[in-house]
């Protein structure tokens, strides 16, 4: 079936083709286009995954602004010491290479979705069939008071990799031994359930190992509860003990201001001076270029249908990724991945009537609390009741063996090489 | 555990025995479904880590395996999730297309 019409869409059978299909927009020009605005965990899988699998049937364009990609995963894992910088950063020559991708190094400024078109700063335009926006998110850096992009240097968020991520370890390294840290936790939903926590964990970890041990982590959290929070408060109390300090809303009462020129955080409990970090994760929201297109609700994220990934709001449009709402799945580079493989099925299925099967999601985040001391938390979903639902969910336990949690690093290790190969190779 | 014990001439072995097929899986289904261990096992075999090579077992070897997470007998969180929403059908799909892979010796 699948061959069979792919063959009607080249040759004397186009006209019938396009007849059949009752698609003649798509049929009218020699191949199908699909754009994928952003280069990270959804887009370059949904990229990689729809040139390999469409063989060359469709043209596949990739926009991503950054020369390289470093992965927001495992950055945690650089700021503990337990990887370098360049093994989380990566090139996109041999995903474009491999698969036949027409990598263009710009960014989207604006979509036309009347004329089906991606502007680029740049000035070119990307006609489309099907548009995949991957965005990853954006800082409301309005949400902390007193806190701008103008302060993200004094007070670095490092929840976009890059610089900032470099940033936060070359601060974290310059603390002195008895300084004091405020992390400001970020509000749901955001990028990385467990991240800032795995974030404190690694932080400890840095100063304990470089003898500061007097150093005080403070948590300002806006949640009730958080992700993992047994099992990263067990690990606090066994290896960090004294170290961090996580407060809740009812115990701080609220997050009042920072100032950035003093080092100062004002909560309704206390005011901490002369902080020697302050690592702000302020409220996020979909990337400028959904939310500008239209594509975002009230809440700031994009609705997809579930059973796809498809735009709410624009059949020729998928959205994947932290920018999009995925109902019962955490945003991670795991969800993004595991999304855009159903967007790419879904997408050779309108285009070259690719055969397609129901959607299933899956998602693991791994945590790494101390050396060889790593936990997991994941999932299977699916659509249902007009969401992405869990259809089953696991996490670890407290109290595992030591041998299991080392077991669980070694598997986080293998993902991180893993999700990599498959996103970019 | 590993399946690095395997020896190359399974290959062989699985290749003949994929047109007669003791375990006929959909393929096509299977590589569709593969896309989600390949997100932790590589296509190209390597081993990293405690991410094993799933590529090139023999069919029947692979459905134990598969089984034995999805009853609970084999622990792991992760792949007693993966396997337990898998129905034998796609079990043996899955099987059907990894096991065809080239298998080529382990690369740590």
């Amino acid at each position: 079936m699948d061959f069979n019409r792919r063959q009607l869409l080249t040759g004397a059978a186009a006209v019938a083709g396009a007849t059949m299909l009752g698609s003649p927009s798509v049929l009218a020009q020699a191949k199908p286009r699909v754009v994928v605005i952003g280069g990270g965990a959804g887009g370059a899988t949904a990229a990689k995954y729809i040139a390999k699998d469409s063989a060359g049937a469709i043209a596949v364009t990739l926009v991503e602004p950054n020369a390289n990609y470093q992965t927001c995963f495992h950055s945690n894992l650089y700021l503990g010491g337990f990887r370098d910088y360049a093994s989380i950063t990566h090139e996109y020559t041999a995903l474009a290479k491999n698969n036949g991708i027409d990598l263009v190094r710009d960014r989207a400024t604006m979509i036309d979705r009347d004329k089906k078109e991606v502007v680029l700063a740049g000035g070119r335009r990307l006609p489309y069939d099907r548009l995949v926006v991957s965005p990853g998110i954006d800082l409301k850096y309005d949400s902390v008071p007193g806190w701008s992009q103008a302060a993200e240097e004094a007070m670095p968020h490092a929840w976009k990799p890059g610089a900032q991520t470099l940033l936060l370890r070359k601060r974290l390294d310059a603390v002195p031994n008895g300084g004091v840290i405020v992390m400001i936790a970020p509000p749901n939903p955001y990028r990385c359930p467990p991240g800032p926590y795995e974030r404190i964990s690694m932080m400890a970890h840095s100063l304990k190992a470089a003898g500061k041990d007097r150093c005080k982590i403070f948590v300002i959290d806006p949640k009730e509860s958080f992700s993992k929070q047994g099992l990263f408060q067990e690990g606090w109390e066994k290896y960090y003990k004294g170290m961090v300090e996580w407060l809740g809303p009812k115990v701080h009462d609220g997050l009042k201001s920072v100032d950035p020129a003093s080092g100062t955080v004002v909560t309704g409990f206390e005011t901490y001076k002369n902080a020697a970090l302050v690592n702000v994760i302020p409220a996020q929201m979909a990337g400028a270029i959904a939310r500008d297109s239209g594509l975002a609700n009230a809440s700031g994220f994009c609705a997809i249908d579930p059973s796809s990934m498809k735009s709410a709001v624009d059949a020729n449009i998928y959205v994947l990724g932290d920018a999009c709402i995925a109902g019962d799945m955490p945003k991670s580079a795991f969800s993004a991945n595991s999304q855009a493989k159903v967007a790419a099925m879904m997408i050779r299925g309108e285009l070259v009537a690719a055969r397609t099967f129901p959607a299933r999601y899956t998602n693991t985040c791994w945590s790494l609390i101390e050396t060889d001391d790593c936990v997991k938390v994941g999932g299977a979903y699916e659509a249902k009741d007009g969401k992405i639902a869990a259809s089953s969910t696991f996490v670890s336990k407290t109290g595992e063996t030591a041998e299991m949690r080392k077991q669980q690093q070694a598997e986080n290790m293998g993902w991180y090489a893993g999700i990599t190969a498959d996103m970019l190779g | 555990m590993t399946m690095s014990h395997l020896p190359a001439m399974s290959v062989s072995l699985l290749l003949a025995s994929a047109s007669t097929g003791a375990v006929a899986g959909d393929r096509e289904l299977g590589e569709y479904l593969s896309a989600e261990c390949v997100t932790c096992h590589q296509l190209s075999g390597r081993e990293t880590g405690a991410v094993p090579r799933i590529t090139g077992w023999p069919d029947e070897h692979f459905v134990a395996v598969m089984n034995a997470y999805k009853d609970k007998h084999r622990d792991n969180l992760i792949m007693q999730t993966i396997a337990g929403r898998l129905a034998a059908d796609e079990i043996e799909a899955l099987a059907a297309y990894f096991g065809a892979l080239q298998s080529r010796s382990v690369v740590k």
